[in-house]
């Protein structure tokens, strides 16, 4: 079973990592920005379709690699999930790997063919853009903070009937396997934890609805359509993380208040059934989104009028290495991924620092307290 | 949709307020419109909240937009006749403009035509 959802998650992974070119922005290249009308240029497909066999090869020894090993000589579940879990990251790294090497390459061609010299530079933004936003309301996720508060209430009421030792860690199969001295911080663990995360999210949200709606001078309308799509998925997405989250939270709880009350079954079926979820949840959001303004829209329209050619402006130099967004002139706190489908920081507003960073070191202290 | 080029001479919140006052002339922006919240519109522009703000403001002393507390940016309904006071303004704006036009050789007749164009093309577009 382990090896069935590992195997899957890697299949998942390679599959994403190898379409990511053809799948972002098609006017963002290897995090190197170009004029919409070169966007099918021979040399840049050239180097696209380089990185997916590349890609493709390492995905492939990797999976391979894996089945055989675990064929070969059975490994034990500990080391089964270690290095199945290991597997995903390698191939995330050397998929990092190639793309700083073709990062470079499409630097220097754009350098070469001099692409932005006849443009006309400019910053675009539809008035009307906000009113066409369907992302959800950030208030949405504390309706989920409801249950989060009855498992406190539940397990303050029930403290006293508790037995001494607390699980804090389960395995692969649902069961406990690390403990915990009872107190207060120990019970009350999970659910603090949970009210945190739902903050996070509420914040997460807030603040990408108030970033933002960037489009595209060169191809306003599906640059515009690709903004709205992901804003409104990426939105729907985080919510049922947050949903599935105080599910799973809410089951480990209930399990630990009231022993045996789930069968053994149900404890394996149910992180396998958060795992499907969540990548199928993955899947739908980069079809969605990965369809619109990329290689996979299929039609390119350009002007052939022969008036000056109008783009937005060349952003490059905010993009550290193509990937981390440094511009303190932004309000933005959330922008669009340049690899990937998603969204990425501005590392210029401080704002962001505090929505991301101060809710994972509450959750690190906090487990450092237990 | 704003427009707003840094290779232009005019900076950009003058550029900003133009584009706005052009989307009220065709239609686009109707009187009692909400637009866009300053940090929202720098945001899609990617450029300082300044250059939004300072751009609300001289619209709202131009009296195009009233800033409407807790609603934001709201269209003012256009006025039946210009007053006096506002004629004389863009008679002061539009001086210099007529006068650089007359030392270049430019005809009365010319002038017509120029502004006559200027009002098609921001009509049209």
């Amino acid at each position: 079973m382990e090896f069935a959802i590992l195997i899957m998650t890697i299949l998942f992974v390679s599959l994403f990592q190898i379409g990511v070119p053809f799948f972002v922005k098609r006017t963002v290249v290897f995090g190197v920005t170009i004029p919409y009308e070169q966007a099918r240029h021979p040399k840049v497909m050239h180097y696209k379709k380089l990185y997916a066999m590349l890609t493709t090869i390492v995905a492939f020894v990797a999976i391979v690699g894996f089945f055989i090993w675990n064929q070969a000589n059975p490994l034990d579940e500990t080391k089964l999930v270690l290095i199945g879990s290991i597997a995903p990251f390698v191939i995330l790294l050397t998929g990092l790997a190639f793309y700083f090497y073709f990062h470079y390459k499409i630097t220097k061609l754009k350098k070469a063919k001099k692409w932005f010299g006849e443009v006309k530079q400019v910053r675009v933004a539809d008035l009307t853009a906000r009113a066409k936003d369907e992302m959800l309301s950030s208030f949405f996720h504390f309706i989920p903070t409801v249950i989060a508060v009855t498992l406190i209430i539940l397990s303050v009421n029930l403290f006293d009937q508790l037995p001494n030792q607390i699980p804090t860690h389960w395995g692969p199969d649902g069961m406990p396997d690390a403990f915990t001295d009872k107190s207060w911080l120990s019970v009350l663990n999970l659910p603090i934890m949970l009210i945190v995360l739902q903050v996070m999210f509420f914040g997460i949200n807030f603040f990408t609805k108030r970033s933002g709606i960037k489009i595209n001078a060169g191809n306003m309308k599906s640059s515009k359509l690709r903004q709205l799509r992901l804003r409104k998925y990426t939105s729907w997405f985080l919510f049922v993380t947050n949903i599935l989250m105080t599910l799973l939270f809410a089951f480990l709880q209930l399990n630990l208040l009231y022993e045996n009350l789930f069968s053994h079954a149900l404890l394996v079926v149910f992180p396998v059934g958060f795992t499907v979820i969540m990548l199928v949840g993955a899947l739908v959001l980069a079809v969605k989104v990965g369809s619109v303004d990329s290689d996979l829209e299929g039609k390119l329209v350009v002007d052939q009028s022969g008036k000056t050619k109008t783009e937005s402006i060349d952003e490059d130099r905010y993009w550290k290495g193509g990937l981390v967004y440094f511009n303190p002139n932004d309000p933005s706190v959330f922008v669009e991924k340049r690899f990937g489908i998603g969204w990425t920081l501005n590392f210029a507003n401080p704002i962001g620092y505090f929505v991301l960073i101060l809710p994972i070191v509450l959750i690190f202290v906090f487990s450092f307290l237990i | 949709m704003i427009s707003l080029n840094h290779a232009l001479d005019i900076p950009l919140y003058r550029q900003l307020s133009t584009q706005i006052m052009e989307s009220v002339v065709r239609g686009e922006l109707l009187a009692g419109d909400t637009l866009p919240s300053v940090r929202a519109l720098a945001g899609d522009l990617g450029v300082n909240m300044h250059t939004v703000n300072k751009s609300y403001h001289e619209l709202e002393a131009k009296g195009i937009i009233e800033i409407v507390p807790k609603k934001g940016a709201v269209i003012k309904a256009k006025e039946q006749k210009i007053s006096t006071k506002r004629l004389e303004g863009l008679s002061d704006e539009f001086r210099p403009i007529v006068v650089e036009a007359l030392i270049n050789g430019m005809n009365q007749e010319e002038i017509y035509m120029l502004i006559t164009n200027i009002i098609s093309k921001v009509r049209e577009d």
